[in-house]
């Protein structure tokens, strides 16, 4: 079983610590984090109702009213994660950064929200591709543009040195095989990894090394070898 | 799985239910039902696949079924694992022969691209379906990843110095997710095509973006 995610390091107003009258929008979020939590232990198609309302601790009746079924659920987490992903990446790097240095600090702060919490990467990454297989081809549309951006937005014409679209498909592979081989805890060692995809395709491969490098020598990265 | 299954390959397929050739029906009850397996799952999907079809197009009894496997999945498994070993063997062979270690890569390659485009049906069941089986899944990935990734690793130069710590994995995950995405749309029988520019993807970790374009251009889609 894969080591479960700590809650403590994310707060989270929606433990149930919080009274029974938390509004509607903090109980569909509950039942999205049980979704999540669910598939990271026994995954998507084994995950059933019955363990997401009794994870959330909310009556049958309750996931109905919020969801119109568990495929409908898991739609709704595929959105939540990739927000959160989304918001690590955007939080990472300023405006004025040089567009590599930009897409370093994104993807690390990415892989760093998936070590944090696994779920979110097993979901993505693994369960995703259960439910629909060509979801690679989804995220790849919200990714790449944003990272051809970075280089645009800094004035420079974006050069295809790499096919962004298998750069991409490499680093969910490589993020899914750690995730099935329940090493969820070792996540940051693919941050050299993880930075070169992230650089290469409109980077170039030199600049993607260098990238890659400083990616190994974060702290993160440092403490993940120890 | 015994060897004389390694040839599951040739024998998958006949078309439609008739007319299942001789030599097929002369193999034993498990082989045709691997094979049917095969044909059937990447037909109907493996959600709508049950044991019903399998061996109705397997020409196999039911109890025969159930004498040799668990259920459908285990019957799913199995014949992915003679596919898997079957392709290694191919890309071990083709990766084995004498050469400088790119050319080595380039022949490893074009086999893995030649093998999924021999058999579209075996290519859907290899790489999709299997990741709708449900929770095996995630060790039957790890398994096969780290297989061929070990097998890249074993033939890599002492010389060799990629510039990254997982430089073998990026190269199977490259090859990997661009396969994927072609079975997946349907065109697993134009992969070859994707031989010069998945050669160039490849490599470049390896040796930079120049020495990549070189082999390339080396790289001619082979003609089927």
């Amino acid at each position: 079983m894969q080591k479960r995610p700590s809650f403590e390091v994310v707060p989270n107003v929606l433990r149930p610590t919080v009274p029974a009258d938390v509004g509607a929008k903090s109980q569909r979020q509950r039942i999205i984090e049980a979704l999540i939590d669910s598939c990271a232990e026994k995954t998507y198609a084994a995950t059933t109702i019955t363990d997401i309302v009794s994870r959330a601790r909310i009556s049958r009746t309750t996931f109905y009213k919020r969801f119109a079924d568990k495929r409908a659920c898991f739609d709704a987490a595929v959105a939540f994660s990739l927000a959160e992903l989304r918001e690590a990446a955007l939080a990472a790097h300023s405006p004025g950064d040089p567009p590599a240095a930009a897409v370093r600090q994104a993807a690390t702060a990415v892989l760093e929200a998936m070590a944090r919490r696994p779920g979110l990467a097993q979901l993505l990454t693994g369960d995703a591709l259960s439910v629909d297989p060509a979801i690679f081809g989804r995220y790849r549309r919200l990714v790449i543009p944003a990272i051809r951006g970075l280089w645009a937005a800094a004035g420079e014409e974006p050069q295809a040195h790499l096919d962004p679209r298998v750069a991409f498909g490499q680093a969910q592979l490589l993020i899914f095989n750690e995730i099935a081989a329940g090493r969820s805890e070792h996540l940051l060692r693919l941050l050299p990894e993880i930075a070169y995809l992230a650089v290469a395709p409109f980077g170039g491969h030199e600049e993607a090394v260098s990238q890659s490098r400083l990616a190994a020598g974060s702290p993160a990265a440092v403490a993940s070898r120890a | 799985m015994s060897g004389h299954l390694d040839d599951l390959r040739r024998w998958r397929l006949p078309r439609g239910r008739h007319g299942l050739p001789r030599e097929l029906v002369a193999r034993s009850q498990r082989e045709r039902l691997l094979a049917a397996v095969v044909r059937v799952t990447a037909e109907n999907g493996y959600d709508s696949t049950t044991v019903g079809d399998i061996i109705g197009e397997a020409g196999v009894g039911r109890e025969s079924f159930y004498e040799l496997f668990a259920d459908k999945l285990d019957c799913t498994l199995a014949a992915h694992r003679v596919l898997v070993d079957h392709l290694e063997q191919e890309v071990r062979s083709a990766y084995s022969r004498p050469g400088p270690w790119p050319q080595r890569v380039r022949s490893a390659l074009e086999c893995t691209l030649c093998w999924f485009a021999a058999d579209p049906a075996a290519a859907r069941f290899t790489l999709i379906e299997l990741s709708l089986v449900g929770p095996e899944f995630r060790n039957r990935f790890r398994e096969e990843f780290a297989r061929f990734a070990a097998l890249l690793d074993e033939g890599l130069p002492e010389s060799a110095d990629p510039a990254l710590p997982h430089a073998t994995s990026l190269a199977v995950g490259a090859a990997l997710t661009r396969i994927y995405e072609e079975v997946l749309a349907g065109r697993a029988e134009q992969l070859p095509r994707l031989f010069p520019d998945l050669t160039y993807q490849l490599l470049v970790p390896f040796l930079g973006e120049a020495a990549a374009r070189e082999e390339q251009r080396l790289a001619v889609t082979p003609q089927p």
